[in-house]
């Protein structure tokens, strides 16, 4: 066993394989990864390069082909979908593309959720912090239906920061949004992970928005490049 | 406190049953609930009342019929059950007035006669005219007769007669007798006395035939029955008014028949609407069980809290499902009281029992695969999105619904031959459906690349759904197909039943006409342009072998049971005719009528008798007739329509075999109202003739097709409703997939008017796809009906073709569009917005 135990995130040799028909595809090649904790590292790539399917396997809602992935050192390639579950619950943010609010639920009742399943006895104070943090305090009683885009990622944003995970995975958090709405969330959206100090892993295709985190990752036909700073403009 | 997950799950209830999100399948759910509810609490209230009123034609509920006195314990059971009893004992025996004579046909009845229904009797009022009014049985030592007595006696009202060693004075004339025979062959006039005066007579001897009738009704008479039946002899026969083999009974068995028809395609219809909504839910759930799951929230977790919100949704649905059952009852029965007087609302446990079970066998069965499904919902899916995770049902999985409904149907009819022909229809059905709307959908796109741009992008979407279009084509065509087979019930099969009995349906029988009357008898219906039947000749015989072999070894219980005729015909003496050509509603059905230009001996047997006695064409019958024997082949089988008011015969004989043979005659008239004094007056000339009047059981067959068709139609109000319902469930269930194809189309550049007309073509044609195969369908169902249930002719029906069709694509379209019209007026920004 060779996880670092200073790392929050670890993977190695993971690769992830498809099988569509007779044939089988390489989505992912071998990819070694660490993160340490507090950490901001974005994953940038053209469509089809595979750093979604990397996210959700550093995340643990798939299992890679092969390799090891180690989440504040729990061996996510081991668990089944149940143990994976319970560390996401105890470790793990969201932020997606396109929010994945629940309807039926009001903004508050939605920001409260990873708290109230964590058995907080102050999710409904602490949502009413949050969505006051994130500026929408005043929609608390609203369903997202009658938000718009942005309000519902940053409630989104908010529902991600509630039970103060570990690490925070985002997926294209500005894709749906127009540019200035998708600047306010951006900024909103490292306000808080640095108030928290959570480590953000983020897949963008924005090079701002990459350009904002400490690490760029390039991927590119399911191979994982680290890039400087300089290299993701031209990407 | 709460657990999280209770918390969550009713808080997720309560918002989705405020914003409308549980409407469709809390709707479906009540709509099974309060159907069945309403439905079996008030067929089985409309059958009660209709057989109430046709008990009087038996003078009871239920009656006990033996050769002998029956033991003792039948009646101390009764009255231990706190039933209403009453006994005859009938006889035939001379009756004299002077120098006068004739066969009478006696009646004594001890007190309490007629327990259902009314003895009607003309007795003089104190004007010394004659009264017709409700009688008590006669007091001791006085008589009620029939009219012919009468006329061949040449008696009056207060006269006397005697009849073996008594004698009895005439108090009255009898009108109406509730229990008048349904036999056309009963003959001799009709004398009632009391019971206690038939031991003084001294007519009753060891053999005398004849005939104890136990009369039984009251509450706990089904409770009677069941105890009653196992213990009846071979030689007893223990009946209610379905029971027999008339008219009356046969309409009483099809109009409940019609009813449960009825009411289970009403049934059929909620729970496919319970099938599409539950499906739909579990569609509409499949994000946020990802969601959970992505937070990090268990199975377990998600199990607990869809169990809840389910079982809350289910229970409150039931809840408000018996409310409104109870309440369409009520309405129900205060629509059909002008015509069925008897029906009063009871709340009775059974149809409750029922309603609740159909509630949760629907909210579970139909559920089970749906949840799942739902909750086997990878949280991956919040990254990849819901598409192809739905994996193809298992046969296993399959299975509950379709048993949830053969259970109901099963239930709720009791009736195993209605449930296996609809089981059977639907799922030859469904079968041709896959197939067709498959080709259909197929054959649409090739058409469609040569037509318009909207009607080509129509039916690239039909195609490029196809597979969920088949489910969508087979809901629309069932919706379709039960709503057109309920109106085909409500009009065609209704009104062919009603036909049987036209206007003019005979509402007399001439009995006993001799030889030599025979003449005057067809003078007068010509001259009176009267419509009667032939005359039929009746020769009494003893059907004595088959194929050589004595016939008695073959009686077995089975013909005890059998009807009136039946079993007289089997054990005893049958009525034998003759006649030239096949008599209307008669059908060979195998073998070949007589053919009269080259007679020989030969008999036609009717074709229940020929299954009962194992004979076909080509045996050989040997019939004891009077010292003689006479012996001939089978030479065809027929079906009789025993529901027409004709005289109808087990045994018809080639002329050859009975001309010879001394006969007397019957005809089946209709006597309108106006020309029954010339009718009187003609059989005044004719005191042997005897008439049996059928009036009486004319009007209430009558009585019982009009209410039945009333129920139905009620039914179908009902019917309607679950059939909207399925149709706008399943418009919803394709919403979503919608809502993404019209945005990309907008974000494409694609024109409103060009994008609302593809979508309105799209379900104008799916629409028109159903109903062309709900009217093939419908065809099929009715085909079944006809020839598996109601014994009719098979018919086509094509004006409910057009009807179908049209209705689909019109409803369907109308729908479609409704539901759609939101997405089409918004913006392509907010389209693309809500959907990627």
């Amino acid at each position: 066993m060779l996880q670092d135990p200073d790392l929050i995130l670890q993977c190695r040799q993971v690769t992830k394989q498809v099988t569509t028909g007779e044939k089988t595809l390489d989505i992912l090649q071998p990819i070694d990864l660490r993160v340490k904790p507090g950490e901001t590292v974005a994953i940038i790539g053209a469509s089809g390069s595979g750093k979604t399917t990397l996210l959700s396997l550093l995340a643990g809602l798939d299992t890679p082909s092969q390799g090891e992935i180690y989440l504040k050192n729990e061996p996510l390639h081991k668990y089944d979908e149940e143990q994976r579950s319970a560390i996401r619950a105890k470790h793990v943010g969201f932020i997606f593309q396109s929010f994945l609010l629940i309807n039926s639920l009001t903004a508050l009742e939605n920001v409260m959720l990873p708290a109230e399943l964590a058995g907080d006895e102050q999710a409904q104070q602490r949502a009413m912090d949050m969505l006051e943090k994130v500026g929408l305090a005043d929609r608390a009683e609203h369903f997202p239906s009658q938000l718009s885009g942005g309000e519902q990622q940053r409630v989104a944003i908010a529902r991600a920061f509630i039970s103060s995970p570990d690490i925070l995975f985002a997926d294209e958090p500005t894709g749906n949004l127009d540019s200035k709405t998708g600047e306010t969330v951006s900024k909103l959206l490292f306000e808080l992970n640095q108030q928290q100090g959570t480590t953000l892993v983020l897949v963008t295709h924005d090079n701002e928005l990459a350009a904002q985190c400490q690490r760029q990752l390039l991927m590119h036909a399911g191979e994982l490049q680290e890039t400087v700073k300089a290299m993701a403009e031209v990407v | 406190m709460m657990s999280v997950w209770a918390t969550q799950s009713w808080r997720l209830f309560r918002h989705e049953l405020k914003r409308g999100e549980l409407t469709i399948i809390a709707i479906a759910l009540i709509i099974a609930v309060a159907s069945v509810f309403s439905l079996s609490g008030f067929s089985a209230q409309i059958k009660s009342a209709l057989i109430q009123q046709s008990n009087s034609f038996i003078a009871a509920d239920r009656v006990l019929q033996s050769s002998r006195p029956v033991d003792e314990k039948f009646l101390a059971k009764a009255d231990e059950m706190g039933l209403e009893q009453a006994q005859l004992l009938q006889f035939s025996s001379m009756v004299f007035a002077g120098d006068d004579m004739v066969l009478g046909s006696v009646k004594a009845v001890s007190n309490g006669y007629p327990l259902r229904g009314n003895l009607l009797v003309a007795q003089p009022d104190g004007a010394g005219s004659l009264q017709v009014s409700v009688a008590q049985v006669p007091t001791s030592g006085y008589a009620y007769v029939g009219e012919s007595l009468l006329r061949i006696l040449e008696l009056n009202v207060g006269d006397g007669f005697e009849l073996g060693n008594s004698e009895f004075v005439i108090a009255g004339v009898i009108d109406k007798e509730p229990d008048a025979s349904f036999s056309v062959f009963t003959s001799g006039p009709r004398v009632i006395i009391h019971m206690d005066d038939v031991a003084a007579t001294g007519i009753v001897q060891p053999g005398s035939r004849l005939t104890y009738k136990y009369l039984f009704a009251g509450e706990s008479i089904e409770e009677y029955s069941r105890w009653a039946k196992p213990q009846v002899l071979e030689t007893q026969r223990f009946r209610d008014i379905k029971g027999q083999q008339s008219p009356l009974a046969n309409a009483l068995n099809r109009a409940e028949s019609y009813l449960s028809l009825a009411s289970m395609l009403g049934i059929i219809l909620a729970a496919v609407a319970v099938s599409v909504a539950s499906r739909r839910y579990g569609q509409r759930h499949q994000p946020m069980v990802a969601v959970y799951k992505s937070i990090g929230a268990s199975s377990f977790f998600i199990r607990k809290l869809y169990l809840l919100h389910w079982g809350a949704l289910a229970g409150i649905s039931i809840l408000v499902g018996l409310l409104i059952g109870y309440g369409i009852q009520y309405l129900g029965i205060q629509f059909m009281a002008d015509v069925v007087p008897d029906v009063t609302l009871t709340l009775s446990a059974y149809p409750l029992l029922v309603a609740i079970f159909t509630g949760v066998i629907c909210a579970v069965a139909f559920a089970i695969a749906p949840m799942r499904q739902l909750i086997a919902t990878p949280a991956i899916s919040v990254i990849r999105g819901f598409a192809g995770f739905e994996r193809r049902l298992t046969w296993l999985e399959r299975m509950p619904p379709l048993l949830a409904v053969v259970v109901l149907l099963w239930l709720f009819s009791q009736n195993l031959l209605l449930t296996g022909a609809l089981i059977l229809g639907a799922a030859v059905i469904v079968s041709i459906l896959l197939v067709v709307g498959h080709l259909l959908i197929n054959a649409g796109r090739s058409v469609g690349s040569q037509a318009g741009q909207a009607f080509h992008l129509s039916m690239a979407n039909l195609k490029r759904r196809a597979k969920a279009n088949q489910v969508q084509l087979v809901s629309f065509t069932i919706a379709i197909q039960l709503l057109l087979l309920m109106l085909v019930v409500r009009n065609d099969l209704i009104d062919e039943w009603q036909a049987q009995l036209p206007d003019n349906t005979p509402n007399q029988f001439l009995v006993n006409v001799s030889q030599s009357q025979v003449p005057a008898v067809e003078a007068f219906l010509q001259q009176q342009g009267l419509v009667a039947s032939d005359l039929y000749p009746i020769v009494r015989g003893r059907l004595s072998a088959i194929n050589e072999e004595q016939v008695r070894r073959r009686v077995s219980k089975e013909q005890e049971d059998a009807s009136e005729q039946g079993r007289r015909g089997i054990g005893r003496e049958l009525n034998l005719t003759w006649h030239r050509d096949i008599p209307k509603e008669n059908e060979i059905v195998d073998g070949t009528w007589f053919d009269n230009d080259n007679p020989k001996a030969e008999v036609s047997v009717e074709q229940e008798l020929a299954k009962r006695l194992q004979i076909g064409v080509g045996d050989t019958l040997t019939f004891q007739i009077g010292s003689e024997s006479v012996t001939m082949p089978v030479t065809s089988i027929r079906t009789v329509n025993w529901q027409s008011m004709q005289p109808n015969f087990y045994m018809i004989f080639s002329e050859s075999v009975l001309a010879d043979f001394p006969a007397t005659y019957i005809a089946a008239i209709y006597v309108p109202g106006l020309q029954k004094s010339e009718f009187q007056d003609f059989l005044q000339q004719y005191p042997t003739i005897s008439i049996i009047d059928v009036d009486a059981i004319i009007a209430q067959l009558r009585t019982v097709i009009s209410q039945v068709s009333l129920a139905v139609e009620f039914i179908l109000i009902l019917v309607l409703i679950a059939g909207a319902l399925v149709l706008i469930a399943q418009v919803q269930a394709s919403m979503e997939e919608r809502e993404r194809e019209l945005a990309i189309l907008r974000t494409l550049g694609a024109k409103g008017s060009l994008l609302t007309n593809s979508v309105l073509l799209e379900f104008v044609i799916l629409g028109a796809i159903a109903g062309v195969l709900g009217s093939l369908s419908m065809e099929i169902g009715v085909f079944i009906l006809q020839t598996q249930v109601f014994d009719m002719s098979v018919s086509i029906h094509w004006p409910y073709w057009i009807l179908g069709t049209i209705l689909g694509a019109v409803v369907v379209g109308v729908l479609g569009m409704a539901s759609c019209y939101r997405l089409l007026k918004l913006s392509s920004l907010t389209l693309i917005r809500r959907t990627l």
